[in-house]
Parts: structure tokens; sequence; C-alpha cells
């Protein structure tokens, strides 16, 4: 009976090997899960090479890649948080390309080394079903009528919320921060985690919402609203990078020109994203449209998450 | 022992080959990691530099105590639910008892990352619950009561089904002698039945202990509001959180590790001090008593713990599956079967995942039960020297948590210099929940093992059997109950697990849990709960199916 096992494990085995030989190029991407396995099948189709990627959250893929680095296996790199094209850079990891299809990407949306797939924005996002009025900026949400009605996603989870609280902090202190502790915000995990509670109506409106995400809950009919405050916001743009021990790096640069191509570029906005390339129709407000808060880069990423996790701790 | 090292019996073998390739190795490189921090680049440097900022953080003992409050509180409810079910399902003829049997199996079938979003979205303000009856419990919910009382449900199934079944083998025959003695029944049961008992029992709350202290999804949903930070919390975040420390999560892994080992040795301290030996070859009277008179209030309790474990759960998912929005809420517009429709229409892949998934779970319950079984049988009944090692091994990856197992194996697996290596095929993740779930079979094999006598392979033996086959035509067949009891646990959490799935999963391969991640994650959370039903379904039905076929009374159910 054990030797007949064996075998059938070894059989097993050979089988699962032979099943998933390597692709032509490895992908890495941040969700959202739709738009990569759009962008790998339109890619295939357009080419022939073959695309496996691999999707997760930013903090998940991260920990994956920094696990491989005996031996990496990631040829392109799509995260969701600038942060890693600059700390990616600095380590040298990356590539130099400037993709032809980028021409008409902005300039504050690509570097030597990294090129923006699509932007998100953040915003707070509103249930009208909820019985809170509707709010039109960040200080509202402090507001009596949003006592112990407002959850904001963890900036320590969410690389978009950290950009925004980063910059409300950097821009006007503190203090709104305390006054929606006092009023009972709550800090609930990731983006998905902070948006649930207001869909049911136990909350009503998220604080640093990921816009594409709730854009797309409307669309599917639920009762939510993209509410962009017109004192301003942050933007998250999704960098695209190849990295330098890619052993197919000219399949890679394909890839990357196919993101940026109009078919690509379509499948972005098709997901609520702001597309990268400035000559792209989208059905959303875009950059121009927007107030953005200033960024400062060198913010100190753990100081910013320690005064944020005592601001919040009960 | 002269004799016992001229033989080692290839069942020995088998068993130390296969923990070292199961455990060992990725442990091995989970403690090189939190050795040398730059080990994912191959380098060796600055050993021991990371080991006094991890052990040093000012919270590391409040999120320890949090974790052994939490890992304590779980066993303690879930015994207190679980025992005097399971007592009650042994002993007495309780009406309809295989039905009961299997609502206590779904609750452990649910996913806890699932179950915990149910209950949110039951017990929240203007949750399922308020649109029924008009309140809420969101204030007990996200509380330590509430955490604790969550995890009760998904983990007291482990020491009902363990108490009853090993209460059942002990049978009353031993608590008759003592009656004839004089014995009270009440004494009976307190000084001979439920001592007898205590291996399974012992060994189901160290697992339900292990479980706790390991689980991830609940207290990240449910103890984030309440300012209550557990390890696993702290150690996913250093995995998740760029820069990523992966040494730094190792070492809070190897907290876990050894409080997880301390609660193992004062388990194996209790059970050592007698023997437990049941199983003697003499013919066992199974007859059960009546309930008579408690017979209402017996079936009360069991339909007010089938209510609350498994109907309320199972109900709030499937309605979270029908409702086409969440902020629809329970009106009948909003439900309709477009979810069930999405999945078998096979959108983002779900079919294939669930092929994956459940090819890989019964992989894993058939890898973990074979070597299970030989690893205990070599710890118990050999004598060969080691084996206390080997018991080492069996434990160790109790409390691993998920994520630091896939990084280990990411380590051990993506060596340039390896030939061949399961690493980016679909074996890693077998790797992976075998070494996560092996110490289910083996707890619940030696628990087995202690109660046969030795003498029954000895009079094999002496009719000439070689060891392979008194194991295989003796031993084996005792423990079945057990072991297939186990290897279903091994299934169901095979099939959902979570954690080490998200890290370690090869490129284009999605599984179940992956699969209802990324719904979550992109806000379509009926598309998800609608995979969560089907797969709580398949996975009570297929382990159900197999047991009717195989035809075995009363093994399991």
């Amino acid at each position: 009976m054990l030797k007949t096992t064996l075998r059938a494990g070894v059989a097993a085995a050979t089988l699962f090997t032979a099943g998933t030989a390597l692709a032509d190029v490895t992908v890495y991407s941040a969700g959202p899960a739709a738009l990569i396995e759009n962008l790998a099948a339109g890619f295939t189709r357009e080419t022939g090479i073959k695309v496996d990627y691999f999707q997760a959250t930013t903090g998940k893929v991260m920990a994956r890649i920094e696990a491989e680095a005996a031996n990496p296996v990631v040829d392109v790199l799509i995260s969701a948080s600038w942060d890693t094209a600059t700390d990616f850079a600095e380590r040298g990891w990356l590539l130099s390309y400037d993709s032809p299809n980028a021409a008409t990407v902005p300039d504050f949306l690509k570097t030597d080394t990294a090129v923006a797939q699509g932007v998100s924005a953040l915003a707070i996002a509103w249930n009208p079903a909820s019985g809170a009025p509707k709010p039109a900026e960040w200080a509202d949400l402090a507001k009596p009528e949003y006592k112990d009605l407002v959850t904001l996603p963890d900036p320590a989870q969410s690389g978009a919320t950290f950009e925004l609280v980063a910059a409300l902090s950097g821009t006007q202190g503190w203090g709104l921060f305390d006054e929606l502790a006092a009023n009972g915000a709550i800090v609930a995990g990731a983006n998905a985690e902070a948006l649930n509670p207001v869909l049911q109506g136990a909350k009503a409106a998220v604080f640093g919402a990921v816009d594409y995400i709730s854009f797309n809950g409307k669309a599917k009919g639920e009762s939510i609203e993209v509410i962009f405050p017109e004192s301003g916001t942050v933007i998250a743009p999704r960098p695209v990078m190849i990295l330098n021990w890619s052993k197919n790096q000219d399949d890679a640069r394909k890839f990357v020109d196919y993101i940026l191509s109009d078919e690509g570029q379509a499948m972005v906005a098709a997901t609520n994203l702001m597309p990268a390339r400035s000559d792209i129709a989208a059905d959303r407000p875009l950059i121009a449209d927007l107030k953005i808060l200033p960024v400062d880069g060198q913010t100190a990423r753990a100081e910013v998450l320690e005064t944020f996790g005592k601001t919040f701790a009960r | 022992m002269a004799r016992a090292r001229a033989e080692v019996s290839p069942s020995v073998i088998i068993a130390a080959g296969g923990l070292i390739l199961v455990v060992a190795v990725p442990f091995l490189f989970i403690l090189l990691q939190a050795i040398f921090p730059e080990l994912g680049r191959g380098s060796f440097a600055a050993p021991f530099s990371m080991l006094a900022g991890a052990l040093g953080d000012a919270r590391l003992v409040g999120m320890t105590a949090n974790t052994l409050a939490l890992g304590a509180l779980v066993v303690a409810l879930s015994a207190l639910v679980a025992v005097p079910l399971a007592v009650l399902r042994a002993l007495f003829r309780v009406p309809g008892a295989v039905a009961w049997d299997l609502l206590f199996l779904v609750p452990f079938m649910i996913p806890p990352y699932i179950a915990t979003l149910g209950w949110i979205m039951t017990l929240q303000p203007r949750g399922y619950l308020a649109q029924v009856l008009g309140f809420d419990l969101a204030a007990f919910l996200f509380s330590v009561p509430g955490i604790v009382f969550v995890m009760t449900l998904n983990t007291f199934p482990v020491v009902y089904f363990a108490v009853s079944r090993t209460m059942e083998t002990v049978g009353s025959r031993y608590a008759d002698v003592a009656r004839v003695f004089g014995a009270s029944p009440a004494r009976a049961f307190w000084r001979i039945t439920l001592p007898l008992s205590a291996p399974g029992l012992g060994a189901s709350l160290l697992l339900v202990f292990a479980m706790a202290i390991e689980e991830y999804g609940t207290p990240a949903a449910l103890g984030r509001r309440a300012g209550f930070e557990v390890l696993v919390t702290a150690i996913d975040l250093r995995v998740s959180d760029w820069p990523i420390d992966l040494p730094g999560a190792a070492i809070l892994s190897l907290v876990l590790v050894v409080l997880s080992f301390g609660a193992f040795l004062l388990q194996r301290w209790i059970l050592a001090r007698r023997s437990y030996q049941t199983t003697t070859g003499k013919p066992q009277d199974s007859t059960r008593r009546e309930l008579g008179r408690w017979r209402l209030p017996v079936m009360g309790l069991f339909a007010s713990v089938a209510v609350v474990a498994t109907g309320l759960p199972l109900l709030a998912i499937l309605l979270t599956a029908l409702s086409r929005t969440i902020s629809g809420g329970m009106a009948r517009s909003n439900l309709g079967l477009s979810n069930f429709a999405a999945i078998l229409g096979d959108t983002g892949g779900a079919l294939r995942a669930l092929g994956t998934s459940l090819s890989l779970g019964l992989s894993a319950a058939a890898v973990t039960g074979i070597l299970g079984a030989l690893s205990a049988y070599a710890v118990v009944k050999s004598r060969v020297r080691g084996r206390g090692l080997l018991d080492v091994l069996t434990i160790l990856p109790n409390a691993l948590p998920g994520i630091v197992v896939a990084v280990g194996l990411i380590l051990a697996w993506n060596q340039p210099w390896l030939p061949v290596t399961p690493y980016n095929t679909v074996l890693i993740l077998l790797l992976a929940y075998c070494c996560i779930l092996l110490p289910q079979p083996v707890r619940y094999s030696t628990a087995a093992f202690h109660q046969i006598g030795d003498n029954l392979e000895a009079a094999a033996r002496v009719f000439g059997a070689g060891p392979l086959t008194a194991f295989l035509r003796i031993l084996l067949p005792l423990i079945m109950p057990s072991l297939l009891a186990s290897m279903l646990l091994v299934f169901a959490v095979a099939t959902r697990e979570l954690v080490a799935s998200v890290v370690v999963a090869p490129v284009g391969v999605s599984t179940i849990s992956t699969y209802i991640w990324r719904q979550f994650e992109q806000g379509s959370i009926g598309l998800g709960m609608a995979m969560a039903f089907i797969t709580i379904l398949i996975t009570t039905a297929l382990p159900l199916i197999v047991l009717s076929l195989m035809g075995r009374r009363g093994s399991l159910l």
C-alpha cells in the first residue's frame, strides 16, 4: 500500500511540475485582479508571448520578492504605491526604460525606471442610504452628525491612505485626526474592510477611500457616492517597473508598451482607474478635475504611522 | 532495547524522512532567517543583529500576554461547549445523533475569515440582525469576548469529535466495573470514563490552543477596534508593510512556537503520568444509555448550539451570496442567484480555483494521514532512539503562522543551486499545507496509539507477522477512526487555507481562498460569499460521501 501511495505521489508530482512551465514574462501585480487578467490575455493575443502573473496586495507582493531575493523570478512589477518605485530605484533593482507609448504620460507620472499604469485618487465614500447628510469636506466627517459613523483604511495597510494622512497632517497638522478619533471614527483594515461597513450602512462614510473600488461598487448598483473634497486630496499612481535581473527584458519591455497602448489604457479606464496617458478618455473625474495636495516625498513613514496609531488608540 | 535497534521498522524511516522534508527544512530556514537578516539575498552577514530589536519591542510582552489569554479563553470556552455535548453523544442514545454530528461538522468547514465576516454583517448596526429584529450587537462582537465567541464556534467541533470518539472507544465497560464495586454513576464517570478519555481531550485542546494563537483573520478583523493586538497580527504587519521585515516576523514566530511548545509539554506531562490503554483486544460492549426524562433538555442543548454555530453563520453567508448589492439589504428585489451563476460561469477562473483547492486538499489529507500515522507510531510504539526528536518535529508547525511557513518554504526552495524545486509549482502549496496541518493527524493518531495495548502488536509478531504487516493489519485499522477524523480536518483546512496560499501560490494559480480574498479586495463581497458557500457544501459533503462509500460503521459519523 505504501509503495502504491509513493508511486502515486511521484506521478502526481511529475504532473504538477509539468503543468506549470515558466512563462515568457512573469508579472507580479497589486490589484485589481481583473485588470492584470485582461492585460495578460490581451498581450498574449496580440504578441503570442505568454504572461504568468501573481496578484496580491502590494505588501504581499513585496514579501514574496523579498523572500525570493536569492533567486528572483519576477520580470515586471506593478505596485499600488509609488514608494515602491522610489525605493527599488534607490536599491538599483530597476531597469531604465522609456516606452514609446509613454509620450503622453505626464512627467510627474514617470521616471527613468518607472511609469504609471493608472492612477487612483482618495475620496470620501458616502452611503446616501445611511441617513447621515452628504459630506463635502474631510473636516465634515469630524462633525457630530457623523459620530461613530466614519471608517478609515489603516495607513499601515493601504499605501494610498498613508499618502493622504501624510499630506493632510503635513499641511494642517494632526488636529483633524484628533477630532475624528474623538468623534468615534474607527480604523478598519485595508480598503475593502473600511468600505464594507459603509455599504451595509453600519457606518456612513469612509475617510480616504480608494476611488475606483467605490466607483465599481456604484456601477454594480451599490448605494455609494464618491466625493472629492475641494480642499484637495492625494493621488496614488500605480508604477510599472522592469526588474534588472529579468532574463526576459525584451518581452518585459513589450509588456510595458502594451500596458501603455490604446488597448491597455482602455482596460485601465474600464476598471475606473484614471489612465496614465492624458489622451485616453475615461468616464470619471481625472487629475485635472481634482485639487492635488502637495506630498512631501521625505515624510518619515514610521513617525507618521506612530502618531496615527497613538491618535486612534483607545 | 537491543532488539529494537537491530530492526528499525521501515515505517519509522519513512516517518523520519517525511518529517525532515515537510517540517524540518522550512523550519530550519525560518530559524536561519531569524538569525541572519540577509538570508534572503543568500548572505550570512550580521548574525543575531535583529534579535535585540524584535525581542526588545516594548509591545511584545503585551502582545504575548494577549495571545496567551486568547488561546486560553478559546480552549476554555471550546471545552465548556464541546465536552458536555460529546459526553452525551458518546454515552447516551441521543435522538438524531448522526444529524447532530453533521451539523457540528459544518462550523469547522466554515473558513474563520468567512465566519467572521458573516458575523460582522449580521451583528453590526444595520446588519442582518438589525434588519430582522431591530437591534445590533456590535459592542459585543468587536470586543475580546466577541473574538473568543467567534473563534470558539470554529474550534469546538475539534473537541467534540475527539472526545466523543475517544469516550466511545473507552466505552462503558470500565465504568460498569466501577459500578459493580459500588461507585455511583457520577463517580464512575468522573473517576473512570472521563480520565480514560484524557488523551483525546488533551490532544484536541492542544490543537484548539494552537489554532487560536495561530489564527489571523478573526483577531485582525475584530481585534483592531478593541485595541487587542496579538502576535500573529504583528507578524503579518511585518511581512506586509514595506520595508518588509522578514527577520522580525521569523523571530516573533519563534515566540509563538515556544508558546505552543509549552502547551505541548504541559499536555504530555499530564498524559505521561498514567496508562490509557483501553483497547486490549477484549470485546467491547458499546451499548448507550437512555436519556429518559432528560431527552428534551438535551435536544434543546444540541439544537441551540447548532443554531448559533451552524445555522446563523450559514444563513449570513447565504444571504450575502444572494444579495445583488450589500447596500440593498434583505429586500426581496435585491436577492437573486446572479453570484452563484457567476461562479458556475467560471468568472475569474472560479471553477479552476475550486478544482485546484479540492485536489490539494485531498492530497494534503492523504500525505499528512500517512505521515501522521507513521510518525505517531514511531513516537508511541517504537523504541527507536531519537523518537523524542521526531515528536518535537511533529509539534513544531503547530504554532507557526501560515505566512511564516510560506516565507520559510520560499527561502528553502528558491535557492539558485537546486537542480529541481517544487517552488513555483502547485507542489509548494502541498508542502505548505502538509507542514501547517501535519500536527492534526499526528496528535489524533498519538492519542489513539496511547489507548492500544502493546500486547496486540506483540501477538501479531508472535504469529509471524513482520513489523509492516503488524502495523498495516493490526494497528492501522485500530487507529483508523481517529486518523480518518483528522484527515477530514486536514482536508477542510487545506481546502480553505488563506494566509500561506496568498504568498506562496505559484504564478497563475488561484486557490479557493485566494479567489475569495480577491473578490473581497475588489468589493465583490457577494461573489466571494457565493464561492465560500459552495466550498462549505463541497467540503462537508465530500468526506461524508467517501466515508459512506467505505461503509465503515460509525468511523466518523
